[in-house]
């Protein structure tokens, strides 16, 4: 075998010209496959970051029952032993806790329902990212306790501008009396998300609390990983540890099930690429032995006159398209290097638009794995040796006597 | 089934006919040959009198529509595809007019691939072809590829290719139709003293007057039959 490996690799390198640009050919497709992939991880991830570092948080802790109903009696059971394992759990890096109630604001020029959030701003800073989309004003940095950040779309809606007043009503938790408080409104964002900017409201915790008759029961618990991996790992004993006493931890996968959707229809899209692609390495390839064979027929007709075997031929056949496979793989490699190095440099800028409910924050990068330059060249030489099988069945079932006539 | 002969080839009503160009061409027309070992012989006649089909046949590369084929008491037509693979690689060397050597392979690579089908050892094989390159004048040239040879020179490989393997039977079609008369003549002059050093046995189709002279038997072909046999002294 060794020496039909020699003359295959010989002869696909004898007419170098037309190897080169097969294996540019086959190899770009290669490239774009390695480059859409790392496109895709690079996507998921900033869709992801910015669907969690936005406000979600990558995982959360409830009440059983709050995320359906919102029912703002469902505050979280025992939340200071929560709390405290929170603290001890090495996965975690921080989290923060928070009160939602669904409410109305009054300006003295129009009314909306939000969602009033209460937070505590510097435990927030450290799981949202709403200080970093205000955009007037600033995020509870002066001591006023009846300080509201709203969003852009419901500022709009309002006609308020900063240092304006508003009225908050919300339903207290038990009795169901309404409470109403006057704000300040101290800082105005704008995350690109429409849901967002229309449809929350921030206001400090202790004062949230109150409104609702809380005392110091919260209905949510925001956290963040050490590393995001560990949000889809459902077997760490974090969620088990906190899906207990009546509550729930549930990961973003669950929060945001639509962007968990849209990424296996890309993972799906993966695969509808990588069979045209494919579609397009086989008849690049078969092209290429073809055209190789019927250039060199009468070789082929010398080799089986003076006893090769027809699985001879068929393995000479089969060894020049493995080496075409290998050729286009190292050449494919290359140009994904290039391809992903240079953009990866640059980045791709779609900050600001929006993705299955979330708003892209960072700059796109497409991300290398390791195994995209293993599984997808390893894949390719595999499809060029089981596209090879056909030509080398032709070869070496060929007529000796007519590929042998074309030099008599 | 063998045939108890001492003849090399043996055929017997060989006929071919084929299809060209939707019209049946007869080939070969019912040829009864004999061939004994260690001849020299040469089959002669104009072109399309069915010389290369008749060899095609004989080494096995080509199938008769009727009639049968014996090498070496083997009946060709009841062999395998794969077994004339092998009866090929060890009983019939070639020499082509185009020289037909793989242009990828050096000189050496060229003489001693037949071997390494036979599954020889290296040490032999470098050995057996530096001795048959002795013997046809390439001593040196190893390791140059074919396009850098000139046409006699590569048509000296082809020689030894067929040569080094002591195969019993060399069929040679027109050797020297593409090399200059000087160069022919020479090279039909080394075929001549090795076959008669080696015994091996040469069959030409050839028509050309320097080989057909220097044969020791002349077969002439005439519309596929076999018009006239002399056999010089």
């Amino acid at each position: 075998m060794w020496f039909y490996i020699k003359l295959a690799w010989r002869n696909v390198l004898r007419n170098k010209r037309r190897t080169i640009i097969a294996g540019i050919a086959i190899g770009i497709g290669l490239a774009c496959l390695i480059f859409y992939d790392g496109l895709i991880i690079g996507m998921e991830d900033v869709a992801i970051r910015s669907a969690t570092d936005s406000f979600i948080g990558e995982a959360q802790i409830h009440r059983e029952g709050f995320q359906s109903s919102r029912d703002t009696v469902l505050t979280i059971n025992q939340s200071k032993e929560v709390f405290k394992e929170l603290e001890a759990d090495p996965l975690v890096k921080d989290y923060c806790s928070r009160t939602l109630a669904m409410g109305m604001i009054t300006s003295p020029a129009n009314v909306n329902s939000v969602m009033l959030v209460g937070i505590d701003p510097q435990r927030e800073r450290t799981i949202s990212k709403i200080d970093d989309a205000i955009k007037e004003g600033n995020f509870f940095s002066e001591a006023n306790p009846r300080d509201i950040v709203i969003g852009s779309k419901l500022a709009e809606i309002l006609e308020i501008g900063l240092g304006d007043r508003l009225v908050a009503t919300v339903s207290t938790a038990h009795s169901g009396d309404l409470s109403q408080e006057m704000f300040r409104v101290s800082g105005i964002y704008h995350f690109s998300i429409a849901d967002m900017d229309q449809g929350l409201a921030f206001i400090r915790l202790p004062i949230a609390q109150q409104m609702l008759g809380l005392g110091d029961q919260v209905h949510e618990i925001a956290i963040k990983f050490n590393q995001l991996k560990y949000a889809s790992q459902k077997d760490i004993p974090f969620w088990k540890t906190f899906s207990r006493h009546g509550n729930e931890a549930i990961s973003w996968e669950e929060l945001l099930p639509q962007l968990k959707n849209i990424f296996e229809m890309t993972g799906t899209f993966r695969y509808v690429m990588a069979f045209l692609l494919i579609i397009v390495v086989i008849f690049g390839i078969i092209n290429t032995l073809f055209m190789s064979l019927y250039e060199r027929l009468f070789e082929f007709g010398v080799l089986r006159a003076v006893g090769t075997r027809p699985w001879g031929i068929f393995k000479l056949m089969l060894a020049e398209s493995g080496s075409l496979g290998i050729i286009s793989a190292v050449i494919g490699i290359v140009i994904s290097l290039i391809l992903t190095g240079l953009v990866a440099k640059t980045g791709i800028d779609y900050r600001g638009i929006e993705f299955a409910g979330t708003t892209f924050n960072d700059l796109l990068y497409p991300v290398m794995k390791i195994y995209q330059f293993i599984v997808y060249p390893a894949g390719l030489f595999v499809f060029t040796l089981l596209v090879g099988i056909y030509p080398a069945i032709v070869a070496s079932r060929m007529s000796i006597t007519d590929a042998i006539r074309r030099s008599l | 089934m063998n045939r108890e002969n001492n003849s090399i080839i043996v055929t017997e009503d060989l006929k071919k006919t084929y299809r060209d160009n939707g019209m049946e061409v007869h080939a070969v027309r019912g040829v009864d040959l004999s061939i004994g070992p260690g001849e020299f012989s040469a089959i002669v006649g104009p072109s399309g009198s069915g010389k290369t089909t008749l060899l095609n046949i004989i080494s096995g590369l080509d199938s008769p529509t009727s009639g049968k084929v014996w090498l070496k008491g083997n009946s060709l037509s009841e062999m395998s595809r794969r077994q004339l693979s092998d009866f090929r690689r060890d009983q019939i060397g070639f020499i082509f007019q185009a020289y037909n050597l793989i242009p990828v392979l050096t000189v050496r690579e060229n003489v001693e691939y037949i071997m390494m089908l036979q599954g020889i050892d290296k040490k032999e094989r470098h050995g057996r072809v530096r001795d048959i390159l002795d013997q046809v004048g390439l001593q040196g040239m190893e390791t140059r590829v074919p396009p850098k040879l000139s046409g006699g020179q590569q048509q000296r490989v082809a020689i030894a290719r067929a040569m080094v393997s002591q195969p019993a039977l060399i069929l040679a079609d027109e050797p020297t139709a593409n090399l200059d008369s000087e160069t022919g003549s020479s090279l039909i002059d080394m075929m001549y003293t090795l076959n008669q050093k080696t015994g091996m046995t040469f069959l030409f189709s050839t028509h050309d007057p320097m080989v057909m002279d220097k044969a020791k038997r002349v077969i002439t072909l005439k519309d596929g039959q076999i018009s006239e046999d002399i056999r010089k002294k």
